[in-house]
């Protein structure tokens, strides 16, 4: 099994953060590698189970499943069912935890799954660097 | 009222070695502003779960916490507080760092989850945030800024300090009262032995108070079953720590202790017994006072646990002069309770009035005790009576009872059978027990909360003890002078006289 962690510290309060992230339609208002998303069968998207299918800036399509969604600990996880990656068994979470030193938080990115031992190595640079690591950076900048 | 405290920060600094200072649970003397110093009782080493550190704050006092988990994987840590000078009550806290991989950093979160009493919530909520949590993220990050700075001497680690090297755990010199053989009072005498170190889970005490009771003197005459000839009689004492066996854990050398055993052997200037069987005293009790705990809480057991004594209730203790009977009346007299007591003299009588007896009844020869008690309580009778003469006058005991009335037999000195018929028991639904302390006590927390009780009732002089002290070559004396029935109070060795 591959893992990949990255986290950031975001110069706002998790509450705010949490405003836009808990939203598991509005990946694309975001994070840049992501044109068009909605969620399947018009369910909402605070729905655990729904399935989110969105469009990557090259064209590809990505279909995602809402695993969990806390709002107590600012916690999001899903699974990846259909995606142009050579990869199984996706799963990714996301979580904030608040800073209360300076009022901002903590936020950390991580996904696990499994693929061939040859292409590991490229994958997790295109999980963790392509994806996560855009998305982190994007987030960042967002909140100043 | 519950009160969760979260309060988590950014250090600029990689999280190993933030992670390489946290994870010794000993290591917060080294840069917590308001922890002076920190040391892990019984010298285990900072990430033994388990492990207890015991601080001192800055204010002076002391802090007892236990560490429940430590993950390096997790980079987590759980403690909870075992003894601490606040009301700070069910006590955990998680310190969990994370690393910031973007940057050289480690986000770090204190959380912790306890109870306080509702007028001191706000006020402990943010001493804990701010003296505590607070703080410490300033100190780690002076801390860790002084390790990185190359100019600065690197900051000296804390002195283990060997606890038990004090006295090097070698045999001491002492004085014991050994009795050769059963019989009277003037079979025990004085003799020099040595005590050896402590074993893995006793401490040594040098002692200052012995207490005398009357289970001792069942020893001496060979009455009580299992105890082989020459013996140390005593089962209760007072003194300082000397030293602490390996697996001792929260005394340390210097505490002052009382303590009760059911092995004999207190009659000495030295000993060693089990750590379990020592409750720390607090200041405001003197050595002699801590003495009386044995009697005293054979007092608090009884009106607790075997009467459940309610205020207004009347009480007849037997013997209300000696030294059970003593701490008796005044705790029962604390309890709003109307105390009656018998004694042989008028000298002990006026003895019992100071001490919470409300009536004194100086039994004679075939006195009319029950007509007397029958006269105080307008013919209703006694609530609770405390029979300390065995099978001798439990009639009495029984005729002066009121309806629903308890009877406890303690202390029974010929250890005779005693008949009882249910049927008067029945009469009037009467109830007769014979409560064994030590039967009461296997449960240490009621043990501990007993003593608590006692020692604040001593603290702030709502009980008196009466000590008649004795050199601890003068045990012969101190027995003859219970046996003749003579003293008035507790009787204490005091090997410092």
């Amino acid at each position: 099994m591959v893992k990949v962690y990255q986290s950031t510290v975001l110069n706002a309060p998790a509450d705010r953060v949490w405003r836009d992230l808990r939203d598991f339609n509005g990946l694309a208002n975001w994070h840049p590698l992501i044109v068009l998303s909605r969620i399947e069968k018009d369910h909402p998207a605070d729905k655990v189970g729904c399935v989110r299918n969105f469009q990557l800036k090259d064209g590809a399509r990505v279909r995602e499943k809402l695993l969990s969604l806390s709002d107590f600990d600012y916690t999001c996880t899903s699974a990846i069912l259909d995606g142009p990656m050579d990869l199984s068994d996706h799963f990714a979470t996301l979580r904030l935890f608040p800073v209360t030193e300076g009022n901002r938080c903590f936020i950390e990115w991580s996904a696990e799954f499994e693929c061939p031992p040859e292409k590991a190595a490229a994958l997790t640079e295109a999980v963790g660097e392509g994806m996560i690591q855009t998305g982190l950076a994007a987030l960042k900048k967002r909140y100043g | 009222m519950k009160i969760t405290v979260l309060q988590s920060t950014i250090i600029d600094a990689p999280i190993d070695r933030v992670w390489a200072v946290l994870r010794d649970f000993n290591s917060h003397g080294q840069w917590h502003p308001t922890v002076a110093g920190s040391r892990m009782e019984n010298d285990v080493a900072g990430d033994v779960v388990g492990g207890v550190r015991r601080f001192s704050l800055s204010d002076g006092s002391d802090l007892r916490e236990q560490l429940l988990s430590h993950n390096d994987r997790e980079y987590t840590l759980t403690y909870c507080i075992l003894d601490s000078p606040l009301p700070l009550y069910d006590y955990t806290t998680t310190i969990r760092l994370k690393p910031v991989t973007d940057a050289d950093q480690t986000f770090w979160s204190w959380r912790s989850q306890f109870r306080a009493p509702h007028d001191r919530a706000a006020e402990l909520e943010n001493l804990v945030s701010r003296q505590v949590y607070e703080a410490g993220f300033r100190g780690l990050r002076t801390f860790l800024a002084d390790q990185a700075a190359p100019a600065r001497p690197p900051v000296p680690e804390m002195e283990a300090t060997s606890l038990a090297a004090a006295a090097g755990g070698e045999h001491l010199p002492s004085r014991a009262v050994v009795a050769a053989t059963a019989g009277g009072p003037e079979v025990m005498a004085l003799s020099d032995v040595t005590v050896p170190a402590p074993g893995p889970e006793q401490v040594r005490i040098r002692q200052t108070a012995i207490a005398v009771n009357y289970i001792d003197l069942k020893h001496r005459r060979g009455i009580a079953a299992g105890f082989d000839f020459p013996v140390t009689p005593g089962m209760e004492g007072v003194g300082e720590i000397i030293d602490v066996g390996q697996r001792v854990n929260g005394l340390f050398p210097g505490d002052r202790v009382a303590y009760m055993n059911r092995e004999p052997g207190a009659y000495a200037d030295i000993r060693c017994v089990d750590a379990d069987a020592c409750i720390p005293l607090p200041a405001g009790v003197s050595d002699h006072d801590a003495a009386t705990l044995l009697k005293g809480v054979t007092a608090a057991m009884l009106l607790s646990r075997v009467f459940r004594a309610a205020p207004g209730a009347t009480i007849l203790i037997q013997s209300v002069a000696g030294g059970v009977g003593h701490l008796l009346s005044q705790w029962a007299k604390s309890m709003d309770l109307i105390v009656m007591g018998t004694v042989s003299t008028a000298e002990k009588a006026r003895f019992v009035r100071d001490r919470g007896c409300d009536h004194p009844i100086v039994v004679a020869e075939d006195s009319r005790l029950a007509a007397d008690v029958m006269r105080i309580t307008n013919g209703r009778g006694v609530d609770y009576w405390v029979h300390t003469s065995g099978a001798r006058g439990l009639d009495t005991a029984l005729a002066c009872l009121s309806r629903c009335g308890h009877c406890a037999v303690i202390g029974d000195r010929d250890e005779q059978s005693i008949p009882i018929d249910l049927k008067v028991l029945k009469q009037r639904s009467l109830t007769v027990s014979a409560p064994v302390f030590f039967d009461y006590i296997d449960d240490r927390t009621y043990l501990q909360r007993l003593a608590h009780q006692l020692f604040t009732k001593i603290q702030n002089r709502t009980i008196i003890p009466a000590i008649e002290a004795f050199p601890l070559s003068q045990a012969t004396e101190a027995h003859q002078r219970i046996e003749s029935r003579r003293n008035m109070g507790a009787v204490v060795l005091s090997p410092g006289l």
